[in-house]
């Protein structure tokens, strides 16, 4: 008997008991569809996430002063020296943007918003992909110059002035005991973006001034970051060695700097959805276990209630491994028929539930092949047993079965 | 000789009492012979079935088929030769309920591996061959007992077996549907078909050749059957 025969055979069969097959599958339909739906959405996801930060740009090096470090002095922290050094000296670095923040305050005579003071140079705005509204960026004449100009955000513009329109106005942009009047150059759009949007006022405006004059309005002006960004990431981990040496030559200290690269929240974000993911993808494996039990107590049924058949096949001049491969056939269709099932349902559940919570679903070919490899291995593997129970059978004592 | 056994024993070991259901057959069975095995129910008629058929081993003895000495073979060997040599139609048919006349009778085809067009060719003839040319698409439940049987003999012939052994093929069908199992059994005898048929009716054994009968597992007496010629009774024992 050839796969074909037992194939038409074995659909036949699952066709005569409907409901008993329906049933049987229904281990295997929760399985492969709940796993479908969460590697999909998990996937897709994690694709979100990562999209959005890829629009800020992974060729970066972030160079830090360890801040745990309670040995730091002030000779350690950065300098516009510095900045200039890396970009001078080591070859693959595009530009450097040092920067300091603190908290503080931009005020009018009318209103004022809690903000994040930066004292940047003019590359911030394609560091943070900043989105200007309104006038322009700071410039390298602004800080060759130390002019005392700002570029604020647009929650705060609209929170003090009640519009973006501001450019020429005076602000003073404060930070603890500090503070100064800065002509408004430019305004952009908040940083954190669209989640500036669900917190509205609550969210800390911005104020970017020139790096140059970060000692007249931050009382920690110190620079304790600069991000680098280099034309090609294959020889990042080289470059960044090479600039924390350098810049432990010129500070003459050691290990008080460390470089990352790209965004370290991504990864924790990346590893949390990958525990989530296995996790669950572990209990829809449980329950595909448990349905490919379910799937060899039917077959054991089946092969009970079809012993009279199976002797009279053996009668007819069925082998034992027709036999085998009649009970494996059908145990394997449950399943794949199960795994199709569960795969609709899952892709259909994933769309449904990614459009709530506002994920684009991905579904992977993997994913689907691997669902098919599953559910197939579990018919083999379940059906196993029970097909070679079958086989076994002495033809006359079939045949007398009652 | 298409079948010769020799000094043939079965045991049946069900563990506290040995049962011993023949006890030293021999017999030899001519192509195209048309043999009627007779006897008391417990007799042995069925073991000896069945090991003829390949169905069963033999405890004892020697059983040549087709000048094959099959005592020896595995039990996937026995399958091919009841695939091939052997034709078996049993008293409760044995027709799978799923399946249509067609489909039954395609079986043994199937696991001789014929090509599905010629299967469904060579199963149409076999049908038609029976009677059955219009039951074809019928499924097992929507035939009456002679038509079932009918299927069951189509199905053994259609692999063209040395041999067509049948247990009591009429045992549970009324007289006309026995007199038509009958009748077919006579022209596929006079075709060329070797047949060995168990039956306990006198009636039945009339239609055949020659009579084997037994007692307790020995032949008590094996002789040939003149039609017209025997009385009722004369071949019991
Ligand atoms: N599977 C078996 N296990 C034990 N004893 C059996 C078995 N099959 C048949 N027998 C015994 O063997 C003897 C012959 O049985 P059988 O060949 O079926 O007789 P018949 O077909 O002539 O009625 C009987 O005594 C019966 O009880
Ligand atoms: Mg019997």
């Amino acid at each position: 008997m050839n796969l074909v025969e037992s194939f038409k055979s074995a659909l036949q069969s699952v066709r005569a008991n409907k409901m008993r097959s329906f049933l049987t599958m229904l281990g295997i339909i929760i399985g492969i569809s709940s796993v479908i739906t969460i590697v999909s959405i998990g996937q897709g996801g994690k694709e979100a996430i990562t999209g959005e930060f890829q629009d800020i740009g992974t060729n970066i090096i972030n160079v830090q002063v360890k801040a745990m470090d309670t040995s730091i002095e002030t000779r350690d922290y950065f300098t516009l020296k510095d900045a200039e050094l890396l970009k001078e000296k080591i070859p693959g670095v595009e530009w450097v943007a040092p920067s300091a923040e603190g908290r503080g305050y931009i005020k009018s005579d009318k209103d004022s918003k809690f903000a994040m003071v930066m004292a940047v140079n003019e590359h911030f705005e394609e560091l943070m992909h900043l989105e200007l509204l309104e006038g322009r960026f700071i410039n390298q004449r602004d800080i060759q110059n130390a002019k005392q100009v700002t570029v604020i955000d647009d929650i705060s513009a609209k929170a003090i002035f009640g519009t973006t329109e501001i450019i020429g106005e005076k602000v003073k942009v404060s930070n603890q005991s500090k503070d100064i009047y800065a002509t408004v150059v430019g305004v952009c759009k908040n940083v954190n973006g669209g989640m500036a949007a669900m917190f509205g006022d609550n969210m800390p405006g911005n104020a970017f001034v020139p790096i140059t004059i970060r000692e007249k309005v931050l009382s920690n002006h110190q620079i304790s970051e600069m991000s680098v960004t280099l034309t090609d990431m294959t020889h990042s981990q080289e470059i960044a060695d090479k600039m924390i040496r350098l810049l432990e030559k010129s500070h003459r200290n050691e290990d008080k700097y460390a470089a990352s690269e790209g965004f370290t929240q991504l990864d924790t974000i990346n590893s949390v959805l990958n525990i989530f993911t296995m996790v669950i993808s572990a209990i829809a494996g449980i329950s595909l276990i448990v349905g490919g039990i379910g799937v060899m107590n039917i077959m054991l049924v089946s092969v009970t209630e079809r012993t009279r058949e199976i002797g009279t096949r053996k009668a007819l001049g069925a082998q034992n491994r027709d036999i085998m491969l009649q009970f494996l056939t059908e145990s394997l269709i449950i399943c794949l028929i199960g795994g199709i099932i569960g795969m609709t349902l899952g892709v259909s559940l994933g769309l449904v539930v990614g459009k709530m919570i506002n994920i684009p679903l991905d579904v992977s070919p993997l994913v689907i092949l691997a669902s098919f490899g599953f559910s197939s291995a579990v018919g083999i593997f379940f059906g196993l047993y029970p097909a070679q129970k079958a086989a076994k059978l002495d033809p006359i004592e079939a045949l007398r079965y009652e | 000789m298409i079948i010769q056994i020799e000094n043939l024993k079965k045991v049946y070991d069900t563990g506290k009492i040995q049962v011993e259901a023949l006890k030293g057959v021999s017999l030899g069975i001519e192509e195209k012979e048309y043999v009627a095995v007779m006897g008391a129910s417990g007799s042995g008629k069925s073991t000896l079935m069945n090991i003829l058929g390949c169905l069963d081993r033999l405890t004892e003895g020697k059983y040549i088929l087709d000048e094959e000495d099959v005592s020896v073979l595995s039990g996937n060997s026995l399958a091919a030769i009841r695939n091939k040599k052997i034709g078996f139609v049993f008293q409760s048919f044995n027709l799978l309920p799923r399946l249509s006349a067609l489909g039954n009778v395609e079986l043994p085809m199937i696991y001789a591996g014929v090509p599905g067009s010629e299967r469904i060719k060579r199963a149409k003839a076999a049908l038609e061959r029976v009677g059955l040319g219009d039951r074809m698409h019928h499924k097992p439940n929507e035939m009456s007992g002679g038509q079932k049987q009918r299927v069951a003999i189509a199905r053994a012939l259609v692999n063209d077996p040395a041999i067509l052994l049948a247990d009591e093929p009429t045992g549970n069908l009324d007289t006309r549907s026995s007199e038509e199992i009958m009748e077919i059994f006579e022209s596929l005898n006079d075709e060329g078909a070797t047949i060995i048929m168990v039956t306990h009716e006198q009636d039945i054994a009339m239609h055949t050749k020659r009579a084997v009968v037994f007692r307790d597992g020995s032949i008590i007496s094996d002789k040939p059957i003149e039609k017209r010629k025997i009385r009722r009774g004369e071949i019991q024992a």
